[in-house]
């Protein structure tokens, strides 16, 4: 049972090719991104393997699962910062069958090397890069927003990347968990840089009135249309594929690419986790398979994002799968997104900060307010 | 005499006529830009402000095109016939400033490429030299003019529900059916759920119905407050005064649960008992104080003549109330179908106009383009309602505000 | 209630038959659910218990009340309170006075109809349009590209930089309000346009002749006689303007510091329900002194048939 539909479907099924062929075994699958559906079917008759996007089956179904290390899972091909993520009370219950990382700057290739400026690998050097930018009159960063109903992910997104890089991904999972308090000194820098690039027209578009009117995709745009405004866009891997749309002219690793946020210690992104509802035969060699060699190649090569078993590191096809999956190779944690992780009050109140943030206002008094939001939500 | 001869002596000083046109114009110019704009495609939409839709496109870079190229391509970009920059397959080489500056180090014949002037040595300079040189370039390479940028396509996409980057009729046209898996390329599409059309019929479906039935409960209810005798008429009818200006913020939570419990969520008999239920207490008491005006002596002759009370009702008082009955039922038509919060709460399946046109706002960024055409589209009706039936709807507003 | 024809006869139920599929329908869609609403406003975000277990230790905490506590003293509600009755004071006057001015200055002309139907215009579409349609013209393009908002290409035109009219507080709630009188100010100037035409000749003629001039005229005579219109058009625009939600919804999302007591109320009802009712009731409140006028109003009018 898993989420995917349309294309993806075909993708998953191109995975399962290999295995369905060698063993013979059939699977039945099932689509769904409803909860409820899954609840009922989880406390009636549970599907073998499921695959789903959060972790939260886990403290929701922990007497029904079973621990993967004995489904037959191959846990040397994950880092241990995945099997962190998929264990509660000590049991292995998930895996990450597939990831899509957020934590990626996209540039043009040409203009940069026409101006003169390198990618920068470590977060000093991308610093020294956007100062350099500025001091030559070019505007760094676009960024947008979208004003209407927004809910201001890409600040959010922008932030959770700079603690990612400047403290790491534990403080990340400490902030949605609560043990870590949204005011401390840790988000206060974050808050400081992101304040110093998204307020200032010498740092981004328009300075604060273009950081929350630029409708984001105009702010992918304006990094590569005709007559430039920016020279970096942080944003998803799906800019890449918007990119073509709006230029069909441009080519990948030319006219436009992306690099690593520079010094990030832990990716952002989203996983799909595999879990097991069965120990048989058939749901063993279905794990064993995906979290194998061969399924780890099959995976790669389907280019259906990223598969976070290290042998699928070098199999990929696809340029911007290749870039990616080293730069995930590389990254010691991994965290959701914050802003669609924390409960409704407490993702209200931090959107509100940044916006007061980027208007330039009082950075302490305006985390101040998330951190009592966050106090009330989870109750610690 | 007329009471407002009267007044000239204020107005004398304000030219009336200037006032009053500039006024109208405020008022108008809203809608027309959301018109004009309806009419244009993505790109003007997106990049030129409506009113310059039938001004020329200003070309930026003839001056940098005559300092550095002019001398030996010629004004035109045609002097060299073995580079000719009028030629669309040569300019189409360069989408960007950086393509052209990445040609012009490139030596010619040994030389460099610019010799007299040469570019600035601060590349920073160059490329916005170069950007302006290529807009040139690409101008004299097409038809300087792309017309007017006038198109049906947003209209078309409104309709369907296109959430693609291109035009639903341009994808139809170019790759047909089989390039999406979401459109037949036919009148199909008109039905697709995210569309327009698909909404304008979930917006019939509710605000017809929803309109006659509360005509019809309210005249009964109103017929009895007029005609009728009964214990607690009077106190009953302060209340329906009262109940006209609950919020229907009130009754939200309580009624969708209802009907979460009884499977009446999505439900268009849902949506139609609940703007009943709201539209009730104004519609009764409009129809009230028309049907309770009537002449009491045309009831005292029926009576005589042998007619009971649902014969009064029915052969007198609802034909003699036919026109507030117009007015009642312009009004509930137009609230119901410009209503968004009910519709988006009680019925968010069927999404019907105003929950439709939310929807099309792609969460990813802009479709102004695609917004236009909803937007228009889901006037047409009230449009057409308002101004058929205008000297109704004024008389029903003049009924429920002043009389009461 | 003055209108009973006694000498017809009546069965004893036939009021009721004729009653009571609107009594039923009100009864279950108004009455029950505007009960139920005060009732869940003391319970918690489940609706299951006292909203005092949606307290938090060490943080302040009214008990039951404690729904009300956060929509009378949480910055987002206060915020929308201060909005709501900023709205209340420059709103409400602005539209009556546009909407007296049209009508006065329609009377004059020939093309009355047409310039009434233009101002009436924006009554016959939904806010939801109402919204695309102005976010039209407060766009801004904060880049190096051409405005493509009417507003801020005239500023531009004009010498001056484009301002971000949605995201600057408090300029947006202006701008927020200008949307709401181009939607209402039709309906205000039809009512009064009734009034006006019905004032009686004799009475300013009569103004006139003791030497008043037009100014002394219209404030001293006209005035005060279609006051009691001015106060019915006004308490409508007062009840409008509390339940201000969709205008707000579409175009600023209640973010920037435009957030009203209405837009606050949808935003939480699915997570927060117990808060969400008690804003709903906060709402009822803030109207029930209009409900009382008008009842009392309605009631002088009855006396007087």
């Amino acid at each position: 049972m898993y989420q995917w539909s349309g294309a993806e479907e075909e993708k998953i099924n191109a995975i399962f090719k290999p295995f369905v062929d060698a063993c013979g075994v059939k699977i039945v699958a099932e689509s769904t991104r409803d909860a409820g559906v899954l609840d009922t079917r989880v406390k009636s008759t549970p599907p073998d393997i499921l695959f789903w996007p959060t972790t939260a089956p886990l403290t929701l179904y922990p007497d029904k699962l079973k621990d993967l290390s004995t489904v037959g899972a191959d846990t040397a091909n994950y880092a241990q910062y995945w099997l962190d993520l998929g264990t509660a009370s000590g049991k292995l219950y998930a895996l990450p069958a597939k990831v899509d990382i957020k934590s990626i700057i996209w540039y043009s290739p040409a203009r940069f090397s026409a101006l003169g400026y390198t990618v920068p690998t470590t977060f000093e050097e991308l610093n020294t890069l956007v100062e350099k930018m500025a001091a030559d009159g070019n505007v760094p960063w676009s960024m947008g927003f979208a004003s209407d109903a927004a809910t201001g992910w890409t600040g959010s997104d922008f932030i959770q990347d700079l603690m990612l890089t400047q403290q790491g991904p534990q403080y990340v999972l400490d902030l949605i968990s609560g043990n870590v308090a949204y005011n401390d000194a840790g988000v206060m820098t974050a808050y400081e840089t992101y304040q110093k690039w998204a307020a200032d027209p010498k740092y981004t578009v328009g300075g604060s009135d273009g950081t929350l009117n630029t409708p984001f995709l105009d702010a992918i745009y304006k990094v590569f249309q005709e007559n430039p405004e920016a020279m970096m866009v942080k944003q998803s891997g799906f800019a890449g594929g918007e990119i073509v749309k709006q230029f069909p002219n441009l080519k990948y690793g030319t006219d436009y690419d992306f690099f690593a946020f520079p010094g990030i210690k832990g990716m952002q992104g989203g996983a799909d986790y595999m879990m097991a509802f069965s120990d048989s035969a058939a749901a063993k060699a279905l794990v064993a398979y995906l979290t194998g060699a061969e399924g780890a190649k099959a995976w790669a090569q389907s280019g259906f994002d990223l598969s976070p078993n290290k042998l699928a590191l070098g199999q990929y096809t696809d340029p911007q799968l290749i870039k990616k999956s080293e730069a995930l190779d590389k990254a010691t944690g991994f965290t959701p997104d914050l802003g669609d992780t924390i409960p409704a009050p407490f993702g209200e109140a931090e959107w509100k900060a940044i916006i007061q943030v980027v208007q330039g206002g009082d950075i302490q008094a305006a985390l101040d307010s998330v951190a009592e939001a966050q106090t009330q939500a989870l109750g610690k | 005499m007329n009471p407002f001869r009267s007044l000239n002596r204020i107005f004398r000083a304000i030219p009336v006529n200037l006032a009053l046109i500039l006024m109208c114009a405020m008022w108008i110019i809203p809608t027309l830009g959301l018109f004009v704009s309806s009419f244009r495609d993505k790109e003007s939409v997106r990049t030129s402000g409506w009113w310059t839709v039938l001004s020329p496109r200003a070309v930026v870079g003839q001056t940098e095109y005559s300092t550095y190229c002019a001398s030996c391509h010629g004004p035109n970009g045609n002097a060299l016939p073995n580079v000719d920059l009028s030629d669309p397959a040569v300019v189409a080489q360069y989408t960007r400033d950086y393509q052209l500056l990445a040609m012009l180090n490139q030596p010619v014949n040994g030389e460099s490429h610019l010799k007299d002037p040469t570019l600035p040595s601060n590349p920073n300079e160059s490329l916005a030299i170069l950007g302006n040189v290529l807009n040139y370039m690409q101008s004299l390479s097409t038809s300087a003019n792309r017309g007017l940028g006038l198109t049906l396509s947003n209209y078309a996409d409104a309709l369907v529900g296109y959430k693609g980057t291109n035009t639903y009729l341009d994808d139809c046209a170019t790759s047909g059916a089989e390039a999406s898996i979401k459109f037949k390329c036919n009148a199909s599409d008109l039905l697709n759920p995210e569309g327009m059309g698909a909404a304008l019929i979930n917006s019939i479906l509710v605000t017809v119905p929803s309109t006659l039935l509360v005509i019809a409960i309210a005249a009964f209810a109103a017929y009895a407050f007029a005609w009728l005798d009964f214990r607690g008429r009077q106190w009953m009818f302060a209340l329906l005064v009262g109940l006209q200006i609950v919020p229907l913020q009130m009754t939200l939570v309580p009624i969708s649960r209802i009907y979460a419990q009884i499977g009446m969520q999505n439900t268009f008999i849902g949506i139609w008992l609940f703007h009943t239920g709201f539209g009730l207490p104004y519609a009764i008491y409009l129809l009230r104080n028309f049907i309770g005006s009537l002449p009491r002596e045309i009831f005292e002759s029926a009576y005589l003549d042998g007619a009971n009370h649902w014969r009064a009702f029915r052969n007198l008082a609802l034909p003699l109330a036919m026109p507030a009955i117009a007015s009642l039922g312009i009004f509930q038509f137009l609230w119901v179908w410009n209503d968004f919060l009910v519709a988006k709460i009680f019925l968010s399946a069927h999404p019907v106009l105003t929950v439709q046109i939310t929807n099309l706002i792609d969460p990813r960024g802009s479709n102004w383009h695609i917004l236009t055409g909803a937007a228009f589209l889901s006037f047409i009706i009230p449009m057409i309602v308002f101004f058929a039936f205008q000297k109704y709807f004024v008389r029903g507003m003049l009924a429920g505000s002043v009389k009461g | 209630m003055a209108t009973m024809p006694a000498i017809m006869k009546q069965g004893k139920w036939t009021p009721w038959l004729y009653l009571l599929p609107a009594l039923l329908i009100m009864a279950v869609f108004i009455v029950f659910p505007t009960l139920n609403t005060i009732v869940l406003s003391f319970m918690d975000r489940t609706s299951t218990q006292s909203a005092a277990a949606d307290c938090v230790a060490g943080q302040p905490c009214w008990g039951a009340f404690e729904n009300y506590r956060y929509a009378l003293t949480d910055p987002e509600m206060t915020q929308a309170l201060s909005n709501n009755a900023l709205w209340l004071i420059l709103m409400v006057p602005a539209t009556v006075a546009a909407g007296l001015l049209f009508a006065l200055l329609a009377e004059r002309v020939r093309y009355e109809k047409l310039a009434k139907s233009i101002i009436f215009m924006p009554m016959a579409i939904s806010f939801i349009g109402a919204g695309v349609i102005w976010q039209f013209m407060y766009k801004i393009e904060t880049g190096e590209g051409p405005q493509t908002g009417l507003l801020n290409a005239i500023i531009v035109g004009l010498g001056g930089k484009p301002v971000a009219f949605m995201s600057t507080y408090p300029l947006n709630n202006f701008m927020l309000m200008i949307v709401g009188i181009w939607l209402w100010a039709g309906f205000c100037m039809t009512i009064l346009s009734a009034a006006l035409k019905g004032l009686p000749g004799e009475v300013i003629e009569a103004a006139q002749v003791d030497g008043a001039n037009g100014w002394q005229t219209f404030w001293k005579v006209m005035v005060p006689l279609i006051m009691p219109t001015i106060v019915v058009v006004t308490t409508t625009m007062i009840i409008n303007v509390l339940k201000i939600f969709d205008i707000v919804f579409v175009m600023t999302g209640g973010n920037y510091g435009t957030e009203v007591i209405a837009n606050r109320m949808f935003k939480l009802i699915v997570t927060d329900t117990g808060r969400s009712m008690a804003i709903a009731v906060i709402l009822i409140a803030l109207m029930i002194p209009i409900m009382i006028s008008n009842i009392r109003r309605f009631n002088k009018q009855e006396e007087e048939r």
